[in-house]
């Protein structure tokens, strides 16, 4: 039974990465506006008066927010071409196979988009990230957790509507507050040289939250997907 | 779950009781109640916004009920149990099919989500059923109307269901697609499947079926089998029974 499900979800990301590799909209369109959100803010901000630990966590995660937006509209909206989501619901499967598929997608993306992002941010910020790049990496990954199962949630939701691409940031935004500030001060604390023992306090924050959400959405999207 | 007092017979693969839905005020349904028998073919007309589609929804489990039961291969469609997906295939004037897959992608990607046994073999099995084995690696996006349909019925019956729904699926096609899609209808229905066929092309419709209902404002106003129609009567019955209750009350 397990098995089966994980066949199912893995089919799902299997068919978001097939598509992907044939258009490559989603990861082109991500990555150079992260890159742009970067730029934009290394020119705004004079390095030689604020420290780059200090203010290049934010502008990292606002950054990965922002092009993650990108990506999660892009989401639903394949499922909507020709009423594919449709199609999805049609199959003898339960509804939460469908959340957890396009989620791991999501999130797929997002870390391969960050993958790529992370160097970039390292040049423009003259950071050492090598030196802290295991608890960064976790940091990021159970941030981007979060973003991706409340994120895929809200799409779901958002993707049936006239305004979706108005609609989705405005509801992710508020509901990705606590996650986005745990993210920042775990990144800040990290690029500062203190351990992950030292932001544990921020570590169970963001994980209670990537367990909120991930809660909520099996709990809901059964009659998101419905409606 | 309480049990069905009434359960339909063996034979019966489709049993609708008083079945409702309201969007609202809007009543879209307002009591549809029949049955079918595995096998038969029933052609569904009516005028738009009849509640044709929302009929077929709720059959196919995609939208709850207000009120009512219905029993499509033995499943209540009320449980959402996924066994009663296993059953059906849909066939709709969308096709469900990722434009930028190509048909064996599209096809694999079915058969793994279905849970089919070697889902490489079946996925290159239907499309050539539906005749475009040479077509079998190009994307859907470069695809004709009327291909899309074909490899829509590869889609629908990847996983062999007993009973297939077809909600306006000649919407779009020419002459020639119309004829091969029509064909290709036909040897579903003598694999002994139910079918359901929502359409407005009176003659069309008629041409296969068991059975000719007319829903009008969310009712079936009108049932009859198939046989017992003149061919050349059926225009003006439709158009009767439907100027008759559409006028206002």
């Amino acid at each position: 039974m397990m098995n089966q499900f994980m066949r199912q979800v893995a089919a799902i990301v299997w068919k978001d990465f097939t598509v992907e590799l044939k258009t490559r909209e989603l990861f082109v369109s991500m990555f150079i506006f992260a890159v742009l959100v970067i730029l934009i803010f290394i020119f705004s901000v004079d390095l030689s008066i604020v420290k780059a630990n200090e203010v290049g966590p934010g502008i990292l995660w606002v950054a990965i927010l922002f092009a993650g937006t990108i990506g999660l509209n892009r989401s639903f909206m394949l499922e909507k071409e020709n009423q594919c989501i449709q199609g999805l619901m049609l199959a003898p499967i339960d509804r939460s196979v469908i959340y957890f598929g396009k989620m791991l997608s999501n999130l797929a993306f997002l870390l391969i988009m960050e993958a790529f992002l992370l160097p970039v941010f390292m040049i423009f910020f003259n950071i050492d990230l090598i030196s802290h790049l295991f608890p960064l990496l976790f940091v990021i990954l159970i941030g981007t957790i979060g973003f991706s199962a409340l994120g895929t949630l809200l799409s779901s939701l958002s993707a049936n509507l006239k305004t979706r691409d108005i609609m989705l940031p405005i509801l992710l935004y508020p509901m990705m507050v606590p996650i986005a500030i745990g993210s920042v001060k775990m990144t800040s604390q990290v690029l500062a040289g203190e351990g992950l023992s030292s932001v544990m306090n921020w570590v169970g924050l963001t994980l209670c939250f990537d367990v909120i959400f991930i809660g909520v959405s099996i709990m809901t999207i059964d009659y998101i997907l419905e409606e | 779950m309480v049990e069905n007092p009434n359960p339909p017979a063996p034979d019966i693969a489709i049993s609708v009781r008083d079945i409702k839905k309201n969007f609202g005020f809007i009543e879209a349904v307002r009591g549809v109640s029949f049955d079918l028998r595995k096998g038969e073919f029933l052609t569904l007309l009516g005028p738009n916004g009849a509640g044709k589609t929302t009929l077929l929804n709720m059959l196919s489990s995609l939208t709850r009920p207000t009120s009512g039961t219905a029993t499509v291969a033995g499943y209540n469609v009320l449980d959402g149990n996924p066994a009663l997906r296993k059953e059906i295939g849909v066939i709709s004037h969308s096709s469900y099919l990722y434009a930028d897959l190509s048909a064996f992608e599209n096809m694999l990607f079915y058969a793994k989500i279905y849970g089919l046994e070697n889902p490489k073999a079946r996925a290159v099995e239907v499309v050539a059923e539906v005749g475009l084995k040479a077509r079998l690696h190009d994307r859907v996006r470069t695809f004709s109307r009327g291909m899309l349909q074909r490899l829509s019925i590869a889609r629908a019956t990847i996983h062999n269901p007993s009973v297939l729904f077809l909600d306006e699926p000649y919407t779009g096609l020419d002459q020639h697609a119309s004829s091969l899609f029509k064909d290709y209808l036909q040897s579903l229905h003598t694999q002994k499947r139910t079918l359901i066929l929502t359409t407005h092309d009176i003659q069309r419709g008629f041409e296969m079926c068991d059975w000719v209902a007319i829903l009008v404002r969310g009712r079936i106003v009108y049932m009859e089998r198939a046989e017992s129609i003149k061919r050349a009567d059926l225009e003006n019955i439709y158009i009767e029974t439907v100027k008759k209750n559409m006028a206002p009350q």
